[in-house]
Parts: structure tokens; sequence; C-alpha cells
């Protein structure tokens, strides 16, 4: 072996910076673009509550219901509640029918694909079987109580039962900007 | 002197890999910052309600009402669009602010126009020894539950602050009286 390429093979030396630098981008990337996609959560403003539970370890199969500022029910990206085309009398059972069958659409999906568990209790003398796992609405600040009413009394109905109902708040107002003093805020 | 030139002249810090962690950061807590936590409330349902026909024994309690005082207006200034109309990019109505919407709240038969008073007035309730009840499952004494009806026209924030204030007094069971009907 010549003199030259002894030389040349002592001299390759890899500088990785750039490589690591690539790869933390990557990281960083595809974690925020595989936490948003995969939550179902539609672009909505939260009412800020101090004194509630903190979601940072959410159930992975917990169905979650969005509820727009209009009153429109939205499960996967997709609207199956409209006001303007359902109507809004919830004093009429057809305008609420949508929501009813999406909910017993989830239960039942849920209970086919053991995602969700139904469990017998004992209620004043009669068994009653209830959905034992959460369902998370969200809702905008500015959606009228009646709509998120309206679907918190569907999931009650005997037939969906879903009874852990868990209602969506965050820890920052990003309307006004007006942010808890502790993060993770701290029920009593 | 010559030797300290020497020194001074080899001194020449790469500057790269720093600026490369300094945008990886910048990068890191921008990102960071678009996700804002999120919190819950667990508004579990009543299970003898609705769920069964079976009748149980009724419960004393606590009734907070929250009435609208002066509906407001939708203000859409902020992010363009008006009523109805549907951002084309997003496949979503426009979102609006309220202005000038305001509440009056009913704690049991006392009306009152601030969230620091019924704040006050739930923990006033909360402290006081006839708002305990009998306990059905342990026997002993619980703090009664309280029940949150918003009326028509009341938005999902005001219900919101008002289930915290109740939190904040010490109300642990909290249930929600909603379907009151839709905006007149």
């Amino acid at each position: 072996m010549s003199d030259v390429s002894k030389l040349a093979q002592q001299n390759v030396e890899m500088d990785m910076t750039p490589m690591i630098d690539c790869v933390f981008l990557l990281m960083i990337f595809f974690v925020l673009v595989i936490d948003l996609s995969q939550k179902n959560l539609e672009d909505l403003i939260l009412p800020r509550a101090v004194f509630q539970e903190p979601d940072d370890t959410p159930p992975e199969n917990r169905p979650v219901i969005n509820v727009l500022q209009n009153g429109s029910v939205v499960y996967n990206q997709k609207v199956y509640y409209d006001p303007d085309q359902h109507g809004r009398d919830f004093r009429n059972p057809n305008t609420a029918k949508p929501i009813k069958d999406l909910l017993l659409a989830i239960r039942t999906q849920g209970l086919n694909e053991k995602k969700l568990k139904l469990v017998e209790e004992d209620i004043a003398g009669k068994k009653v079987a209830l959905i034992d796992d959460p369902i998370l609405i969200r809702a905008d600040k500015w959606t009228e109580w009646n709509y998120v009413g309206e679907v918190m009394k569907q999931c009650s109905m005997p037939e969906i039962a879903f009874w852990k109902v868990e209602l969506a708040l965050s820890e920052q107002d990003k309307e006004t900007g007006e942010k808890n003093s502790k993060l993770g805020g701290q029920k009593q | 002197m010559s030797a300290l030139d020497d020194a001074q002249e080899e001194v020449k810090p790469d500057m790269t890999p720093m600026i490369d962690v300094v945008f990886l950061m910048i990068i890191f807590f921008i990102c960071i910052d678009f996700k804002v936590l999120e919190s819950k409330l667990p508004a579990y349902l009543p299970k003898d309600k609705g769920s069964s026909s079976a009748v149980v024994e009724p419960q004393e309690q606590l009734s907070v009402r929250i009435y609208v005082d002066n509906a407001g207006t939708p203000d859409y200034s902020k992010g363009g669009g008006g009523p109805g109309v549907i951002n084309a990019n997003t496949k979503r109505p426009y979102r609006f602010v309220m202005k000038d919407h305001r509440i009056k709240w009913e704690v049991g038969p006392k009306p009152l126009y601030k969230l620091e008073d019924v704040k006050t007035e739930l923990t006033r309730i909360a402290k006081d020894p006839s708002s305990q009840v009998k306990d059905p499952k342990t026997g002993g004494k619980k703090l009664m539950s309280c029940v949150v009806e918003a009326y028509p026209g009341t938005f999902y924030d005001d219900v919101a602050k008002t289930a915290d204030a109740c939190n904040e007094a010490g109300f642990a069971e909290i249930n929600f009286g909603g379907g009151l009907g839709p905006k007149k």
C-alpha cells in the first residue's frame, strides 16, 4: 500500500454533528405530528378552570366528542349533528337522533373491538349494564350549554349508558391569554 | 510575548454546534407553546337517573342556577367571517367571541351577580354544618351535592366557571341540569 492511500485512510473522520441535528429535528417533528393527529381534537378554545384534574395521561380508547360553537357535534373530524340541518329543538326526539346514533355506534364498535368494557351494577335492586370507560366532551367556551347538555343527556340513556362523562377544560384561555399560575390544575 | 500571541490567535471557537442547539431549542419551545395543557372535569352522570326506571330515595342538594343577565353579541372581528360563514380552509364555521355577555346566579334562593360572590356564598354553605347530609353508602355524613342548572342562552364557559367555583368551595359531587331548551 502506498503512503498516500495510508494517509487518506487515517484522515477519514466523520463529523456526526449534522446527522445528530437532523435526527433530533425529525424526532421533534414526528412526536408533535403523532401527538396532534391521533387525538381527534377540533380546534376549540376551551374554558379555563383552576380546580380541575389534569388530563396528562388520557385512556387510549377514550372516545372524544367535539361540540363546535354553532352546536355541531364532531367525532373523528366528521360532523354528525348540525343544528342548521337537524334542528335545535331537542323536545323533538328526531332532533337529537344523529347524536344518539353516533353514541350507539361508538358503543357498539367499542364493545365489538373490546375497547370498551360493560359492567353490571345493582342499582336499587335492579341490574343495570353500564359502560365503565370514560367519554370526553370537548366544547368551545362560547358553545351554548344546551348542546353540551344534550350530548350528556344522550350519554345517560339506558341503551347508551356512558356514565363516566368528562368535560374538557384548559389550563390556559387561548382567547384572553389567562393562564393558571400552577401547572397541572389542582383539585382540592 | 510571541508565545502569548500564538495562543490568542489559536482560540477560534466553532460556533456551529452551539447555533444548532440553540435553533433546536427555539423550535422545541415554540412547538411546546402551541400545546396547551388540557384538564378535565369528571361530570359523572348519576347511575340511577336515566339508566333505569328504579325509584331511589331523593337526596338533598344545593341548586346553583345560571341565568342570562345580558345575552351579548357575537364578535367576528378577530377571526374574520360572519354568522353561518364556513372557513374554506378548516371546513368549520368562523369563530366568534361574545361581547358584553353577562350572567347572574342563584345559589339556593340568593341572587348573585359576581363570580367572586358566588365563590364566597358556596364556601359559606360548604362550611355550614346544616349542609351535611347522610351518606347512603357509608351511613355517615357528607357534604350535599350541588346541581348546576344552566338556563337558555348560557355558555359552556359560564357552566365551567361555576363548576370550578363549586370545586373550589369543596363540593365534591357536582351534577349538571341540562336540556333546559335553546336560546329564545
